[in-house]
């Protein structure tokens, strides 16, 4: 029987020693696999764990370039933290540039982790404040990405962020590009008093419920009201600096008179003294809509405000002030502000922002 | 460790996906999380403007998730999402050189998604994509744009012909044509109207005046697709109908599958599927074939295109264009001119320069000559070629080849215009039949034959045979003179005639048998004047009353005809022209007082086909084989492989070809293997199973032995059971009764 022989065969073929020859090359075992490729290019990214050799600005960069490329959490959070460290250190801040900092990290606004974002708000946060005002409208965009984001945490590092922009460079979040009018259509939307999506839903014979549904769901019981708390009272403070009179704060009527005239005499014969004063022009960008427009004075703002929004907010406000709590008294601030008042917050609250923030956070990955 | 935790954001991600199926779901409950999303895209949108180049990563991602999602769901929030398709416009059109390619690949699907939902309209879309198809340098982007520019018009004319959109198109491709000669831009109008014309969506002139002006312009490939398409776009079109046409379904297979396999319900869609594809296909064999024109035949002036190609990209001596694209647009301009028929004198002096035999592709020239050549050509321009041809090529020092080709270049025109001949040239040319190469000597064999039929006088009497000469004494065969047309009629209208004739003819010896009958039994009741047989017949009977008259004249006329016949030749010839022309007369008196009536004119088509079928079985004559001959060429042109089939002949193959020969349609074979094997370890390869024959065959041979050894010791009586059930069992369908229904 020939195929017997023929697996005999085979079956001593595994046993036999592999004869080596001189010149040939050894034969390859039975599971060899090819591993060899070709590329035109091949590109190994920085990973030296020396960094004694690294100048300090090199390790800056690399740091920087970490936040973004990498991949785990806590590395991201902690290269944010170096940053945070080290950005205003002496002997650094006059080699990097903010603007570069600021195109390469706000993308984290919305990053999933919530260590990440708690890192990035401080370094926001550190940085000086004579260099934010010119990169608020920038900034603005990614708040404004942030604050109608599917997930209520990246929401709310989203208004810790705009919160801490109105308090460092109000005056030119307001004014700038879509800062006043696109920023209220978020807040309106987020908190659900949106009379867009009503009317356009109405027109087809549908009668809308405005709550969103997907929040509701999640957080009914446990961070909502807290959460709707905390929109109010930023809300509040973005409204209070756009509407309030520039030149009136802490001032008696006087006073205030007279930087107005200065002001005024500034205009005339001084040089401008901030960057791109001639903005509102819009000389040679895309011509600009009612929304994307820029609200330079508070006259202008307020008229549009009355024209648009301040109907359906004070609806909303007086909703609010009904539910009582927390969401009642953020709801009295919301009315102090619409009426042309301070914003008084309390000290408290202020400061135990940050740690409500990763409480919320923790609690949905309790929840989930 | 314990196990990690999934973080709600790690999903949240992906939630926009999740998002999207709930909006589809149930618009009215997530308009709010919609408008949410619908800010977010906003506002990412407005980061990625203001930088695209600098674009982040993180942000390109997170904008490409949002378009996506928007699009998907834009139909259901029309007055949110308006401006929507003008972002994607202007994204794509400002900054579709520096977009990451994903994302561009998105916002294209995405425009072309919005098209399919009718949230945009074909023409914006198109009118969108074109321009960047044609100015972008990214080969992707530009393969995506034309399939899916492609598509979207094919979907647009699917249901009836959108002739807006089509308008609207074939202007702009036209336009891009004509608006900058010199570009190769013109080149995505050629591509896109030879796709359309090949799937028979634009069939009509406007097209075929975008290619007029692509073979007109100034770039070379241009031209060429110009070219290309007017030379073989109908042939593609009639490939590409064959090819939709032969996918058969196999309706018993399916019928089959369903009797073995699990009843499901994808095999029942299947099954339902393909009797629909083949109902679909027979309706389309009954339909009526679409009356599709060639685009030669759709050209408007003709004679002011073939001019202005010949002036253009020929007679220029300053064109720089490579030999194969002036070979083209020769082609194209002679196909023009033996089509139409037109003139252009310059054509053929430019020619003479070309009719050399090192000239490269001369055997091309010398067909393009042929086909520029039609009886309405002056003989006298012709004569000098004919001449030169024969001089450069013909004669005893050259080779066999190129005599060949020669001579059967000159019999191809002498074909078309037989005057341009003189009749000494034509004798040194009949003369090569002598020649030992059988290519030489077939090809002046075949200048003799057609001049024997349409100028036997310029040929030696030895060389012009029986027929012509019988013909030409008989005044048969008469040549045509310059610009003389014959004349033309209803074809298989005499046909018709002579069936009918014949037809009364019957019926009338019918009701003259009938009569008879009649006459003999019933004379009284005829006599009475009510007869019903007569109402029932109706107006045949009342016909054939009249009719023989005309049956006793025929009757007449015969033995008059034979007699006459007797008589000397003269009168005779005279008398059967003169008949003839009386004959013809009357035929066509048929066309000219009766309407002819639907069931007449199927009938003389069926009277056509059969003379047609009697005609190709027995001889034919040779002015038949000479007319289909030239209306093969002018469906097809005649090409360079006519002029030198001749010169093939008597030439063996070299072994090489006959082996290529053999191996063509043949499965390939890279070892020594039985056809068998190779049939099997395809099978194998495309994951069918084995027959029962080759498991048999390899059965272990242990498992077998038993039943071999039962076999020997069985009785003679046993094995003649074993064999008269297995011829049964055989008979019907083995064990399992496959394929018999009980």
């Amino acid at each position: 029987m020939g195929s017997s022989n023929k697996k005999k065969k085979e079956k001593k073929k595994d046993f036999n020693k592999a004869k080596l020859k001189v010149g040939k090359a050894k034969a390859k075992a039975a599971s060899f696999t090819d591993t060899s490729f070709k590329s035109k290019s091949i590109t190994v990214n920085q990973q030296s764990l020396i960094s004694s050799s690294l100048t300090p600005l090199e390790q800056f960069k690399q740091h920087l370039s970490l936040c973004i490329s990498a991949k785990s959490d806590t590395a991201r959070r902690d290269a944010l933290a170096y940053i945070t460290k080290h950005i205003s250190s002496p002997s650094l801040s006059s080699q990097i540039s903010i603007p570069l900092i600021l195109t390469k990290l706000l993308p984290l606004l919305t990053d999933s982790a919530s260590p990440v974002r708690t890192q990035l708000l401080k370094l926001l946060a550190s940085l000086p404040a004579g260099s934010v005002p010119p990169h608020a409208s920038q900034i603005l965009l990614y708040v404004r990405s942030g604050l109608t984001h599917l997930a209520l945490p990246v929401r709310l590092t989203a208004l810790s962020a705009l919160e801490w922009l109105v308090s460092v460079a109000g005056p030119s979040a307001v004014s700038c590009p879509g800062g006043w009018l696109k920023t209220l259509t978020s807040f309106s939307s987020m908190l659900g008093w949106n009379p867009s999506v009503s009317s356009a839903m109405a027109s087809k014979g549908w009668s809308v419920g405005i709550k969103p549904v997907l929040l509701g769901k999640q957080n009914a019981k446990k961070g909502e009201p807290e959460a709707k708390a905390r929109q109010l009272e930023v809300l509040a403070k973005f409204i209070h600096q756009g509407l309030k009179d520039e030149y009136d704060e802490g001032r008696t009527a006087e006073q205030g008179q007279g930087e107005a005239d200065q002001a005024y005499w500034d205009n005339l014969y001084r040089l401008p003294r901030t960057p791109n004063p001639f903005a509102y022009l819009n000389l040679f960008g895309v011509p600009r809509d009612e929304e994307n427009e820029m609200y330079l004075d508070r006259d202008s703002r307020a008229r549009v405000f009355d024209a648009k929004w301040r109907a359906v907010i004070e609806k909303g406000k007086e909703d609010a002030r009904k539910e009582g709590g927390a969401v009642g008294r953020a709801a009295a601030a919301l009315h102090r502000a619409l009426n042309g008042g301070a914003v008084v917050v309390t000290a408290a609250e202020g400061g135990s922002r940050e740690e409500e923030d990763t409480e919320e956070d923790e609690d949905m990955k309790d929840d989930e | 460790m314990p196990k990690r935790k999934v973080a709600a954001l790690e999903k949240v991600e992906a939630d926009l996906v999740s998002l999207q199926y709930k909006i589809r779901r149930d618009p009215r409950s997530y308009a709010q999380e919609f408008y949410d999303q619908w800010l977010a895209y906003d506002a990412q949108r407005q980061i990625f403007i203001s930088s695209p180049t600098t674009a982040s990563s993180e942000d390109v991602k997170k904008f490409h998730d949002l378009v996506d999602m928007v699009a998907h769901v834009a139909n259901l929030y029309p007055e949110i999402t308006s401006p929507f398709p003008d972002h994607l416009k202007e994204l794509l059109n400002q900054h579709h050189a520096v977009l990451d390619k994903e994302l561009r690949e998105k916002v294209v699907g995405s425009l072309v998604l919005l098209r399919r939902k009718e949230v945009i309209d074909s023409t914006s879309l198109l009118t969108t994509l074109f321009p960047i198809l044609i100015s972008t340098p990214s080969k992707t982007l530009r393969n995506q744009l034309y399939t899916k520019i492609i598509s979207d018009l094919r979907e647009s004319n699917s249901k009836t012909t959108n002739h807006k959109l089509n308008r609207t198109i074939q202007t702009v491709l036209h336009n891009l044509v004509t608006s900058d000669r010199t570009s190769s831009k013109g080149m995505w109008a050629c591509r896109i109207t030879r796709e359309l014309w090949r799937r028979q969506i634009w069939t009509d002139a406007r097209p075929c005046d975008v290619m007029k002006e692509a073979a007109l312009s100034d770039n070379e490939k241009v031209v060429i697709g110009g070219v290309r398409f007017f030379l073989g776009g109908d042939k593609e079109r009639e490939e590409m109908d064959d090819e939709a046409s032969d996918v058969e379904v196999d309706l018993k297979k399916y019928k089959h599958q369903g009797t073995i396999n699990k009843k499901t319900k994808k095999r029942q869609k299947a099954y339902e599927k393909a009797v629909d594809k083949i109902k679909r296909q027979e309706r389309k064999k009954q339909s009526p074939h679409p009356l599709n024109f060639s685009a030669l035949h759709l050209l408007h002036d003709p004679q002011g295109f073939a001019e202005k190609l010949f002036q253009k990209h020929l007679q220029n001596s300053k064109n720089k264009f490579s030999l194969d694209t002036k070979l083209l647009v020769l082609q194209l301009v002679t196909r023009l001119v033996g089509l139409h028929k037109l003139t252009i004198i310059a054509l053929y002096s430019w020619f003479i320069k070309y009719l050399t035999p090192k000239q490269t592709n001369v055997t091309s020239f010398l067909a393009s000559l042929a086909q520029a050549t039609h009886n309405l050509v002056p003989p006298d321009v012709i004569e000098p070629l004919v001449v030169k041809i024969a001089n450069e090529f013909v004669s005893e020092a050259s080779a066999a080849e190129v005599a060949a080709a020669g001579i059967n270049a000159i019999r191809e025109v002498a074909l078309r215009q037989p005057l341009c001949m003189n009749e000494t040239l034509l004798q040194d040319l009949v003369e090569y039949q002598r020649s030992k190469d059988k290519g030489t000597s077939m090809a002046a064999k075949g200048l003799q034959s057609l001049y024997r039929e349409v100028y036997p006088e310029l040929l030696q009497k030895k060389y012009r045979g029986k027929a012509a000469t019988m013909g030409l004494r008989s005044g048969e065969v008469k040549l045509r003179k310059y610009g003389e047309e014959e004349e033309g009629g209803i074809e298989g209208l005499a046909l018709l005639a002579k069936y009918k004739e014949e037809q009364k003819k019957k019926k009338a010896e019918e009701a003259m048998e009938a009569g008879k009958e009649k006459g003999e039994d019933d004379d009284e009741e005829d006599d009475e004047g009510f007869n019903s047989d007569d109402w029932e017949i109706g107006s045949t009977d009342s016909e054939s009353s009249d009719g023989w008259i005309s049956v006793s004249s025929e009757e007449d006329d015969e033995p008059v005809k034979k007699k006459a016949r007797t008589d000397s030749e003269v009168p005779d010839l005279v008398d059967l022209e003169a008949e003839a022309a009386a004959e013809m007369e009357r035929l066509t008196m048929l066309a000219t007082t009766t309407i002819l009536t639907p069931a007449d004119l199927a009938k003389m088509q069926e009277l056509v086909r059969e003379a047609k079928i009697e005609k190709a079985m027995g001889p034919q004559s040779m002015s038949k084989k000479r007319k289909e001959l030239i209306d093969k060429h002018i469906e097809d042109g005649v090409t360079a492989d006519d002029i030198e089939l001749p010169a093939m002949l008597g030439k063996k193959a070299t072994k090489e070809e006959r082996a290529e020969r053999a191996r063509e349609g043949k499965p390939g074979r890279d070892e020594h293997k039985s056809t068998q094997a190779i049939k099997r370890s395809k099978k194998e390869a495309e994951g069918k199973s084995s027959t029962n024959k080759e498991k048999a065959r390899k059965k272990n041979f242990l498992m077998t032995i038993g039943k071999a050894r039962a076999k020997n010791k069985r009785s003679l009586t046993e094995t003649k059971k074993r064999l008269t059930a297995h011829i049964a069992r055989s008979k019907s369908g083995g064990r399992r009764r496959n394929g018999v229904s009980i």
